[in-house]
């Protein structure tokens, strides 16, 4: 069996993204509530079903690695902490389910997540946009748009927006904030902008 | 068994439990996963402490929530609040459960813990010494962005939590101060914390 040397850097990878989608799943999960957007907790359903998978994987991974004995409380530590992830990803499911239901959510719920976001938008990066290549923070999106960037569906999976994720062509950027910035989000996106 | 406490009942705005539980929920992830990673056994059992202070929000709300429902439509509407302050709970519990790693010393296996120390920003609590240069100043002169590249992102006093503290917050003897920072700005931030370090060494 493969050492936990060789898995190391393996499962390092499945746990970040553990942990980064279902933190991803809390934002996506709250901002639909906020908004009432369907398709965003539709999202965060689908990121739920990706969880559970990732979460077998995970645990499948850590209890195939040959670990010396004495090194078994650390890998229950592991184990433990891919249980608490799909818990909050299953909790931002719940959120989500509210906004499913198909009930306007009550007021003050959108009094309690207190951002100032007004609208959702989903917008396609072209090839030949002036955001290829650049990281969210050269991009300065919220600056130039007022719209900020909660997610990025690219090829399927969804990743967890850092200062430093670079943009690719083809990126679904899903962004919130004024509905004004809308358009100016869109246009970042398809034409060739300098700035 | 340990006995629970009753809770009585006191009229709290159904908005101001809520905002406390949603943030305080989202805190205690980050300060859960700092403390599993870094194997901070001070930040597990903030955590801890702040589990016990979400349960009794929640508590709290439920019971808001029953009084508030007049009818159908109300129950059908509140609903949707007992559900997102019941998740907000769960999240706070998964919180937990990774502190209880560490204070259950089984501790993470070093594989994960030793990338994120060098990649990762992480959370630390310094307790405020009587003689650190922090006493009576507002957070936002201290400008530890600034200086050692350190947020501070809580307050804790008298069992209190200030979340996300404004500008003009002023420090006291005996704050726990949660910081977010890169591990080499946490160093210093807790040195000058805990009055050991002073500004021109810095």
């Amino acid at each position: 069996m493969p050492s936990a040397v060789d898995k190391s850097e393996e499962i390092v990878e499945r746990f970040v993204e553990l942990k980064d989608t279902s933190e991803l799943m809390i934002d996506l999960a709250y901002s639909s509530l906020l908004l009432n957007s369907r398709e965003l907790a539709e999202d965060v359903q689908t990121l739920e079903e990706n969880v559970d998978r990732l979460h077998t994987d995970f645990e499948l991974l850590v209890l195939s690695t040959d670990f010396k004995s004495e090194e078994a409380r650390g890998f229950l530590g592991l184990i433990r902490l891919g249980v608490a992830t799909e818990k909050i990803a299953d909790a931002a499911k719940d959120i989500a389910e509210v906004v499913l239901r198909g009930i306007e959510p009550h007021p003050v719920l959108k009094l309690a997540i207190e951002e100032a976001e007004e609208t959702v938008t989903y917008v396609q990066v072209a090839g030949n946009s002036g955001l290829v290549g650049k990281t969210l923070k050269a991009a300065k999106i919220p600056a130039e748009t007022g719209m900020w960037v909660l997610a990025i569906r690219r090829d399927n999976r969804y990743v967890r927006p850092k200062p430093q994720t670079r943009i690719e062509a083809g990126d679904v950027l899903i962004a919130s904030g004024y509905a004004e910035g809308e358009e100016d989000l869109k246009k970042l996106a398809s034409h060739q902008t300098e700035f | 068994m340990p006995r629970l406490e009753r809770i009585e009942y006191r009229p709290v705005p159904v908005r101001d439990l809520l905002i406390e539980m949603k943030n305080l929920s989202e805190l205690m992830i980050d300060l859960a996963y700092s403390a599993a990673l870094f194997d901070d056994k001070e930040l597990a059992e903030d955590v801890l402490e702040l589990e016990n202070r979400v349960d009794t929000l929640a508590y709290l709300l439920e019971m808001e929530i029953m009084i508030a429902a007049r009818d159908a439509r109300d129950a059908e509407i509140l609903t949707g609040v007992s559900e997102v302050a019941a998740a907000a709970d769960k999240i706070s519990d998964a919180a937990a459960d990774i502190a209880a790693v560490v204070t259950q010393n089984i501790g993470v296996h070093p594989i994960v813990s030793k990338v994120f120390e060098k990649v990762e920003e992480r959370l630390a609590r310094a307790k405020v010494s009587q003689d650190s240069e922090f006493v009576d100043r507002k957070t936002g002169e201290l400008d530890l962005a600034a200086r050692m590249g350190v947020d501070i992102i809580a307050i804790c006093r008298n069992r209190d939590w200030i979340i996300d503290p404004k500008d003009d917050e002023i420090v006291a003897v005996d704050d726990v101060l949660i910081a977010r920072g890169a591990p080499s700005g946490i160093g210093r931030f807790k040195e000058v914390a805990g009055g050991r370090l002073h500004g021109k060494e810095i």
